[in-house]
């Protein structure tokens, strides 16, 4: 039985029959608005409701929880589940443009919508500092702020000196700033209550954060709340914890005896979820007269809220991408008057192989070399941090094959020396790219059936990066069922713990407890692992309906109990340091831009990509990762900020029209290649992570290309026209 | 969004009837675009709404004239952006509408109601967190020392700086268009010139049309220059995007192969569709050649009031006058 | 109010759903009521089905198919005309069906994704292009960029891939998946029309 080659879950989704947590109807539905803060920060004095209260329809207006019906989640990093600690209507702190101050649930959608903008309120405002520099903005080291070994300080040698005594030094600012993820799909959902049982169905990537999280809030036991999330309309780290509006809405619907629909207006979805923080990296960067590179110095200044500590882990890659003996790298916490951000495809490496990935070719000018070249020269044998070996690594393979796929060889070195008949500037820019390779603890419930299906439920969300694909691949293959006999379950707590997936350990995490599970099946059925099975006639001969396995899986060094703290919803995962050995994933972008003439618009008509993920766990699925993770660098290059009117507070440009992701017509050719070496180490499957390193080093690669087109170096994003008249 | 009663009538004469027995807060509805766009903002709230969006007495294209080429008000911008005779004979009209939002919006939207979308400035559509005079007559202007990239370098005040956003009004602006409107008090012709005003102390007054008074048709007369025309669309993006800059240019030459139409107007850079009167000048009676492209695109810029974080509009204005008429010249019969 | 409304799909492959509408139970049911008190009759087919019911004219086209009538295959992504994620066709052309107020296609047929395919599931050809392309990732614009396709091929827009992606620009897919859009659409443009791109 060969195995799927589509993505399995393809039809639901063209012909529309794919259930996202918005789309379920009943004809009890009430239907909810938040009204939100107009202020940057201060106190509501007072919140006048009449008005909305008079709207025909209007069932609730709600303005204040008591703090002990509606606790704090607890911050997602600080052994909690919200994307931030601070939970809106209990109290009249306001600390940032955009949080809730009031609950309106009426009949109708129209209803609800109109009483929340009835809605005024008085307040009493402070100044706010939003920006990196702002008067007011507080800055903390983080290994002082959060002692915790992974977020301390990298130091390797003695960088600094290194640097000094370097004969060729470069030395960068960058300015990186606040983006938003901007899924699809809209946050919210449906909550109600099945008798005492809370049932929330939303799109998310952490369903056990939101059981675990809404237990911890409202005072339930877990076992009383399900989280049902089939299908997530994108993710990309938004929907990566539990988020404000869920707990009220439970409380809401409790009090009604009504299941409640909401979905969150796009420009709230700006304000109360996580984002992309604005960052500041200073890079140095010292090399011999050959091309060695000596020393390097990273230190990064990171936004973070008031109310939270979002970490910084800019390094974790820099410290690897090159066999560099001196390194220092420091992070330093920006407190500022937004909601805590957080989680963005690939959170810090896409800001962090910018600032690094920049230098590295600056130094490759400098010296007068080829920028693969002096890539290929500085390749690490060993973890270069730890000194231990890498688990695998192919990123001197990726440069190569790249290279091949792009055509390099035909590029001419000079800055503006490629040039189209009608004076286009053409512009050719490498970059690499790696991510930390993670794996979480997770739980695998396998059934198979005499009647020859398997039902698989596991830990794992289907964000549209093709895990149910995956794992049915994996399945059928192994037990040679047809992909229709096999049936998953993810992003369900019902089934599983539902870790939260992000991060791009989700695939190998979810296949290696399946793996596992197969194992364990393969015993109990009494066939070899290497033998072709009948599941059909070996689970009859078992006398038997179904025959269910349960496997549980760990990372690599993780004690078995970790489970236990990943049952309670908890962030679990460990890597990419473990015992014995340092797994990243590796990627090497090569990028075509042309500037026009005149109006100097900038396109980029190819991008071809090569992946060092492990064992490519599902090709076509696999190829559109990368494609998106692509798009979403070209976005971040040339197209995506969150503007930020100091004084206001807030996002200035929080529409779809204002933020301009990419669209369409902005996309030339992208090519995709894999190296697809397992990583057995890592795990029996041999897959490392692939979603957010696909975007890594993509906006360098532009930047340097655009450098190679115009000799200019560009040190903020995105590049805009006005930066290249 | 607030309540409103909503009729449909099936004849102007009946819309006009309507119109004129509906009180002050009465707003007519084509495609919705805007309007209803505004309304789910909670930006206008109209207490009744009469809707012309199929009425297909002012849905009519007509390029069969050779001296003047109509639309009716309630025509669909994809229908006119399509139509094969505009297309080759008047591309700057076709283009601007081709450009503009997407294929589903232009379906929608009807080339009446385009002439009246409203500002997209990010602090009149962002609501109550932001003064704005133009929503809130006199609670001032976020944009004045704020964020005003996307802001008018021409035609603002005090009071105001928001950029007219639409694209087919300043096409129709370049070629001395007019605009054909009936209401209760019979019918008048407003040329496309007098439409749209500054925004001065009133910006919530746009335009110059009464509440009651039903846009039937745009006429726009072929000019010398209409085949060697262009809509140069420059924005943050390819495709789906309000123009940072954009240029309509149409050029015809004499004999000698001098202009002798010439056609230039400005979106994306002022508070209503802004013609360059003194940059048709500098082209007019000479030849048409990088060098005096540029001219004239600096003549267009001269006298511009830049902002803070929007003074690239010179330069970038300047290269794309130059551009459009460079497009605009390969395309003219010489 | 009689919507009848055919739902397309059949038994989910690999992807229970079925476990959704029965999970939430009953919590009593109250019928939904009109907020406004204008009200306005309106008739119109959707997937050749009639519908007629009274509506409240504030409600968008979007939110009657979704919560009215049950056809959530259109998605909202933004409700302001920014997204193309609840693109529809009206009378055979494509619309945003968020800035069209419901009352304003009374007498007109409405098609939504759950009308695309043939009654006995057979996928219309595009359909399958997207699958054959990958054309899609979490899924979530797919609707709209199937409807935006359909419409963008029946119309001639579908002549070289710059025009291709020009008109289907007013579809975001925040997943990225153009390249896979692009190809299905230029696929099926071909196998349709043949004049289209053979030179
Ligand atoms: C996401 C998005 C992107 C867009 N991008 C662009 C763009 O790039 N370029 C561009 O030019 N436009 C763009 N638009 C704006 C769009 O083109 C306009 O909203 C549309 O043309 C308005 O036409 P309508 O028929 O929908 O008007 P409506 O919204 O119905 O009406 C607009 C105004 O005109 C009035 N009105 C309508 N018809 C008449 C009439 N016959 N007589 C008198 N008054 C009338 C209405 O009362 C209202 O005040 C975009 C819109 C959106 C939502
Ligand atoms: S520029 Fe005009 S529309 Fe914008 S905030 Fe100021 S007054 Fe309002
Ligand atoms: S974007 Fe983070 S998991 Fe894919
Ligand atoms: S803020 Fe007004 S146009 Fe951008
Ligand atoms: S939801 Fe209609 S265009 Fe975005
Ligand atoms: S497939 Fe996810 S947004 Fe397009």
């Amino acid at each position: 039985m060969s195995a799927p080659t589509q993505r399995v879950d393809a039809r639901l989704k063209v012909t529309g029959a794919a259930r996202y947590g918005a789309d379920l109807t009943s004809p009890n539905l009430a239907h909810a608005v938040f009204a939100v803060s107009t202020i940057g920060k201060g106190r509501v004095v007072n919140v006048e409701t009449a008005a909305a209260e008079a709207v025909p329809g209007v069932l609730m207006v709600l303005t204040r929880f008591d703090a002990s019906d509606l606790g704090s989640p607890g911050f997602l990093m600080g052994h909690g589940y919200g994307f931030q600690s601070l939970q809106p209507l209990v109290d009249d702190r306001i600390a940032y443009r955009g949080q809730p101050i009031a609950l309106v649930v009426a009949d109708t959608l129209i209803a609800a919508t109109e009483a929340a903008n009835l809605i005024r309120a008085d307040y009493e405002i402070e100044p706010i500092a939003v920006a990196l520099d702002a008067e007011g903005a507080e800055t903390l080291s983080q290994q002082e702020a959060i002692p915790l070994p992974f977020l301390a300080d990298i130091v390797v040698g003695d960088a600094g000196a290194a640097f000094d005594a370097s004969p060729v030094r470069i030395e960068a600012t960058f300015d990186l700033p606040q983006q938003h993820q901007v899924p699809m799909e809209l946050i919210g959902g449906v909550v109600g209550w099945r008798g005492d049982t809370l049932v929330v169905h939303e799109g998310t990537q952490n369903a056990g954060a939101l059981r675990g999280g809404l237990a911890r809030q409202l005072g339930l036991d877990p076992a009383k709340i399900e989280i049902i999330s089939p299908y997530t309309g994108g993710g990309f780290g938004q929907k990566n914890s539990l988020q404000p509006h869920v707990g009220p809405l439970a409380l809401a619907s409790r009090r009604l005896g009504r299941p409640i629909k909401f979905v969150m207006p796009r420009t709230q979805t700006f304000h109360q979820a996580s984002f992309r923080p604005a960052s500041r990296q200073l890079v140095r960067l010292g090399a011999d007269e050959t091309g060695r590179l000596l020393a390097a110095v990273h230190e990064v200044d990171q936004q973070t809220s008031r109310h939270d500590l979002f970490p910084a882990l800019y390094t974790e890659i820099t410290s690897r991408l090159y066999g560099i003996g001196q390194f220092r790298g420091r992070h330093r916490l920006v407190r500022t008057d937004v909601q805590t951000p957080g989680f963005m495809r690939a959170p810090w490496e896409q800001a962090a192989a910018f600032a690094f990935e920049s230098v590295v070719d600056e130094i490759a000018y400098a010296l007068g070399q080829d920028p693969v070249a002096l890539r290929l020269a500085n390749d690490a044998d060993v973890d270069p941090v730890t000194g231990q070996p890498f688990s695998s690594r192919h990123l001197a393979e990726c440069l190569r094959r790249g290279a091949d796929m792009f055509g390099w060889a035909g590029r001419t070195h000079e800055p503006g020396s490629m040039r189209g008949a009608d004076g286009t500037q053409i512009g050719w820019g490498v970059a690499s790219g790696a991510y930390p390779a993670s794996i979480a603890p997770a739980v695998a419930r396998l059934s198979a059936a005499a009647d020859g299906k398997v039902t698989v439920g596991v830990d794992g969300h289907e964000m549209g990066q093709g895990i149910r694909t995956a794992i049915v691949r994996l399945i059928s293959e192994d037990l040679s069922v047809a992909a229709e006999d096999v049936i998953v379950y993810v992003g369900d707590t019902r089934v599983a713990p539902q870790h939260l997936t992000a991060g791009s350990w989700g695939t190998a995490t979810a296949l290696q407890a399946v793996h596992a599970a197969l194992r364990d099946l393969r015993k109990r059925l009494n066939v070899a692992d290497s033998d072709p099975v009948d599941v059909e006639a070996l689970v009859a001969a078992t006398g038997q309906a179904t025959v269910d396995v349960e496997a549980t899986t760990v990372a690599p060094g993780q004690p078995p109990e970790i489970i236990e703290q990943s049952r309670a919803g908890l962030v679990s995962f460990a890597g990419p340091v473990y015992p014995g050995f340092t797994a990243f994933s590796f990627i090497a972008h090569f990028a075509e831009v042309r500037i026009e003439p005149t109006t100097r618009r900038i396109r980029v008509p190819r991008v071809v990509s090569v992946v060092d993920c492990g064992r490519v766990a599902s090709p076509v699925t696999a190829v559109s990762q990368v494609r998106g993770g692509v798009v979403w660098g070209i976005g971040g290059a040339l197209r995506e900020r969150s503007e930020v009117d100091p004084r206001y507070g807030g996002f200035a440009n929080a529409t779809m029209e204002e933020y301009p992701i990419p669209v369409n017509a902005d996309i030339g050719e992208v090519e995709v290649g894999f190296v697809d070496e397992p990583d057995l180490l890592l795990n029996p499957v041999g897959v490392k992570g692939l979603g957010e390193v696909s975007m890594v080093g993509v906006a360098a690669a532009i930047a340097n290309a655009v450098f190679h087109a115009t000799g200019r170096r560009h040190r903020r994003l995105p590049i805009r026209i006005e930066d290249v008249l | 969004m607030r309540p409103f009663s909503y009729t449909a009538p099936a004849t102007v004469a009946e819309a006009v009837d309507a119109l004129a027995a509906s009180g002050p807060g009465t707003k007519i509805l084509a495609g919705g675009t805007t309007l209803y766009d505004l309304m789910k903002l909670d930006i206008e709230a109209p207490a009744a709404v009469v809707d012309v969006h199929r009425l297909t007495e002012i849905a009519a294209i007509d390029t069969t004239d050779p001296g003047e080429f109509s639309f009716g008000a309630a025509a669909r911008m994809a229908d006119v952006a399509d139509d094969p005779v505009l297309r080759r004979d008047f591309p700057a009209l076709a283009e601007s509408l081709a450009k503009a939002a997407s294929q589903q919006l232009r379906n929608m939207a009807t080339v009446g109601g385009n002439l009246l979308q409203r500002t997209r400035c990010g602090y009149f559509r962002g609501g109550p967190a932001f003064p704005c005079n133009k929503r809130e007559p006199g609670s001032g202007c976020a944009a004045l020392g704020g964020l005003d990239r996307g802001h008018a370098i021409f035609g603002g005040s005090d009071t105001c700086v928001a950029t007219y956003p639409g694209d087919w009004a300043v096409a129709l602006r370049a070629f001395d268009a007019v605009v054909d409107v009936i209401g209760p008090r019979g019918e008048r012709t407003v040329a496309i010139a007098d439409l749209h005003v500054e925004p001065g102390d009133t910006p919530q007054r746009e335009h110059t049309l009464a509440g009651d008074e039903l846009i039937v048709r745009i006429r726009v007369p072929v000019a010398p220059s209409s085949r060697g025309s262009t809509y140069h669309k420059i924005r943050d993006r390819e495709s789906y995007a309000f123009a940072l800059v954009s240029v309509a240019a149409g050029v015809a030459f004499d004999d000698q192969g001098a202009v002798e139409d010439c056609r230039i107007a400005l979106g994306g850079v002022a508070t209503l569709p802004w013609r360059c009167p003194a940059a048709e000048m500098v082209l007019t009676g000479e030849r048409l050649t990088e060098e005096s492209a540029l001219r004239a695109g600096e003549a267009a810029f001269a006298g511009a009031r830049p902002r803070a974080h929007n003074v690239f509009k010179i330069e970038l204005g300047i290269r794309t006058v130059a551009d459009a008429l460079r497009i605009a010249g390969e395309r003219a019969v010489r | 109010m009689t919507a009848i409304v055919r739902r397309s799909g059949g038994n989910p492959t690999n992807a229970p759903d079925g476990g959704l509408c029965l999970a939430l139970g009953d919590m009593g049911s109250s019928e939904a009521t009109l907020s406004s008190a204008i009200r306005t009759e309106t008739a119109f087919t959707v997937n050749g089905l009639r519908v007629k019911m009274e509506l409240d004219p504030r409600e968008s086209l979007l939110d009657v198919l979704r919560e009215r009538l049950g056809l959530t295959g259109t998605k909202k992504g933004c409700d302001h005309g920014q997204c193309g994620a609840c693109t529809v066709h009206l009378d055979g052309r494509r619309i945003v069906s968020c800035l069209t107020p419901a009352v304003q296609v009374n007498g007109q047929a409405v098609t939504t994704i759950e009308g695309v395919a043939a009654p006995d599931g057979t996928l219309h050809p595009l359909q399958e292009a997207f699958i054959d392309n990958d054309a899609l990732q979490c899924g979530y614009c797919t609707p709209g960029q199937v409807m935006s396709g359909l419409a963008c091929i029946a119309e001639g827009h579908a002549g070289d891939d710059d025009e291709i992606r020009e008109y289907l620009s007013g579809n975001l897919c925040r997943c990225g998946a153009y390249a896979g859009i692009l190809a299905a659409v230029r696929e099926t443009a071909r196998r349709t029309d043949p004049r289209v791109g053979e030179g």
